[in-house]
């Protein structure tokens, strides 16, 4: 990944070309409703205006290069974590919630090096490796303070924050180290998104059964199945993104992020109910917070990058 | 599951920046924390060099338990004067009373008077009785420091206005020290109608703790702490003239 590379490549310019269009074709429609149909939508909009800010970051990030992506990615990771530490009051414990902060810039730098073994870019089994010493590093504040009260919570918190939100979202650090990096970063991102748009559109239209009453009321079956109908066919309309995948891997594809990314949403709105919060923060006006729009990229990003290093090779050196 | 787990989010989950910079009392997060540290030991620096601040009485601020400190106010020197004779450790619990409709209008200012100065954000109009009962709120933790300026806004001419009763509501009938001080300087440097501050000298004189444990509780016994506090950051005056 580099700038140059990433001017030059045709999926970059592909997708560069279909966001753009994507967002100037719903900036029209919004203004229509709007001023034509006078019919004012300020939530979408806000959320519109969310993405103008968003989508410039993330594809300068990728323009930029790799260091560019993994700084930008951990940063994201970074948010994410404090996020969840706020929402749960593990952050009034500085010491545990710096053990992560550190173990998430270990986690940077460890998908930034090269691996001293193999000489690719980003050292993988360290990564795949850093839980243990992660947990290890939290188990042992404590032990260091001397502390028993409510350590239980705290230390399972930590432990979840980071394994859940950093370590799985951090798998994305490495698809930006693979050798297909821009198709599988965008393919994903896009992707993941456009489940999300599809689950709640077809949900607006057909919806009538309640998906997970307790966990999220407004999905339904009917959004749910939609939006994984539309995940299974992205992989074919979007094939320039990973030539070289065949049916089968086309087919896997689309079942992570199809039912992976709606998990992922899941998964969130469990805590998020449980702690008894609408958003899980206020970062992104719009959107709620980082990881209400990260969710299903936690969720399918680890199992999409083991899916490709399964039949491809990280590094197409399988 | 264990019933003990307990979760208690930060009171500023879901809040924008603005709103949470007014909130109080704040969260303790780590960035505020170390933008203020650093701004303070910039700040301190500063005045050592540039304004040459020179300080008497320091042996009157108390060591351990909570304060307040009470002082003229002439100048935007005055608050940030104060907090630089606290040790660096005790920064982070030490509160400017500001006055909510001028330090907290907009971002920019919210972000300096909630991040650099740690201020308490005072409403003067309307819910003076709420801003009072923070102020106590704060002095019931161990170790707070409360800076105030009794004269409520800064003084147009240099001169000490008259104290309003709210300090005296905060500490009537209470042992709460309270460490009068006198500021000078402060308004040659940087009055009220100057954007940046000249770097002429400033000198602050810190007097005895007072305490107000037998005057009542209310309106007459608060007039009583004022015009009491008032005439000590007089005697102080006198003392830095000298």
């Amino acid at each position: 990944m580099s700038t140059s590379l990433a001017l030059h490549d045709p999926v970059v310019r592909t997708y560069a070309l279909m966001i753009a269009a994507a967002l100037v074709l719903a900036g029209v429609v919004l203004s229509l409703l709007t001023f034509v149909a006078k019919k004012p939508v300020p939530s979408i909009w806000a959320t519109y205006r969310g993405w103008l800010v968003i989508v410039p970051v993330i594809f300068g990030a990728l323009v930029l290069g790799r260091t560019a992506t993994i700084v930008v990615f951990s940063l994201v990771a970074l948010a994410g974590f404090k996020e969840l530490a706020c929402a749960t009051g593990l952050y009034r414990d500085w010491w545990l919630t710096g053990v992560v902060y550190i173990a998430i810039a270990a986690q940077a730098f460890v998908a930034w090096i090269i691996d001293p073994y193999t000489g690719q870019l980003g050292w993988f089994g360290m990564f795949r490796t850093l839980p243990v010493y992660a947990i290890a590093a939290i188990l042992m504040v404590p032990i260091l303070r001397n502390r028993t009260q409510g350590q239980l919570q705290a230390v399972s918190l930590a432990i979840l924050g980071f394994l859940y939100v950093a370590w799985m979202f951090g798998h994305l650090l490495f698809l930006a180290s693979s050798d297909h990096p821009y198709g599988y970063l965008l393919y994903l991102i896009v992707a993941v998104e456009l489940n999300d748009v599809a689950a709640f559109t077809f949900g607006k239209i057909f919806g009538r059964h309640k998906l997970r009453s307790e966990i999220s009321p407004n999905k339904t079956w009917e959004g749910s199945l939609g939006a994984l109908a539309v995940s299974m066919a992205m992989p074919w309309l979007l094939a320039f993104s990973f030539p070289h995948f065949g049916a089968r891997e086309k087919i896997l594809t689309g079942l992570i992020v199809g039912i992976g990314g709606q998990l992922g949403d899941l998964s969130i709105s469990v805590i998020k109910r449980d702690l008894g919060l609408k958003d899980m923060g206020a970062a992104l006006p719009g959107h709620g917070g980082v990881l209400d729009r990260i969710d299903s990229l936690i969720y399918t990003a680890p199992l999409f990058l083991h899916m490709v290093h399964w039949f491809h090779g990280l590094y197409g050196v399988r | 599951m264990d019933a003990d787990w307990r979760y208690e989010p930060l009171s500023d989950v879901g809040k924008s920046l603005a709103e949470s910079l007014r909130d109080f009392p704040r969260e303790p997060h780590m960035w505020m924390y170390g933008a203020r540290s650093a701004a303070a030991l910039a700040l301190r620096g500063w005045l050592r060099v540039v304004q040459r601040l020179g300080v008497t009485g320091r042996e009157n601020l108390p060591a351990e338990g909570s304060f307040v400190l009470v002082a003229n106010h002439s100048s935007h020197w005055d608050a940030l004067c104060l907090l630089s004779l606290l040790p660096l450790g005790r920064l982070h619990r030490a509160f400017p009373a500001a006055a909510a409709d001028y330090f907290f209008t907009d971002l920019p200012r919210s972000a300096v008077s909630a991040i650099l100065v740690n201020a308490l954000p005072f409403d003067r109009r309307g819910r003076g009785r709420e801003s009072l009962a923070l102020c106590r709120h704060v002095l019931e933790m161990p170790g707070h420091v409360l800076i105030l300026f009794p004269e409520g806004t800064r003084s147009a001419d240099g001169a000490l206005a008259d104290f309003k009763p709210g300090v005296g509501l905060v500490v009537a009938g209470t042992s709460i020290p309270v460490v009068p001080c006198h500021i000078s300087g402060a308004y040659r440097s940087w009055p009220r109608d100057r954007v940046l501050p000249r770097p002429t000298r400033l000198s602050v004189v810190i007097g005895a703790a007072r305490r107000y444990p037998h005057v009542p509780e209310g309106k007459d016994g608060a007039l009583v702490v004022a015009a009491d506090l008032r005439q000590a950051v007089l005697d102080l005056e006198e003392k830095s003239n000298a």
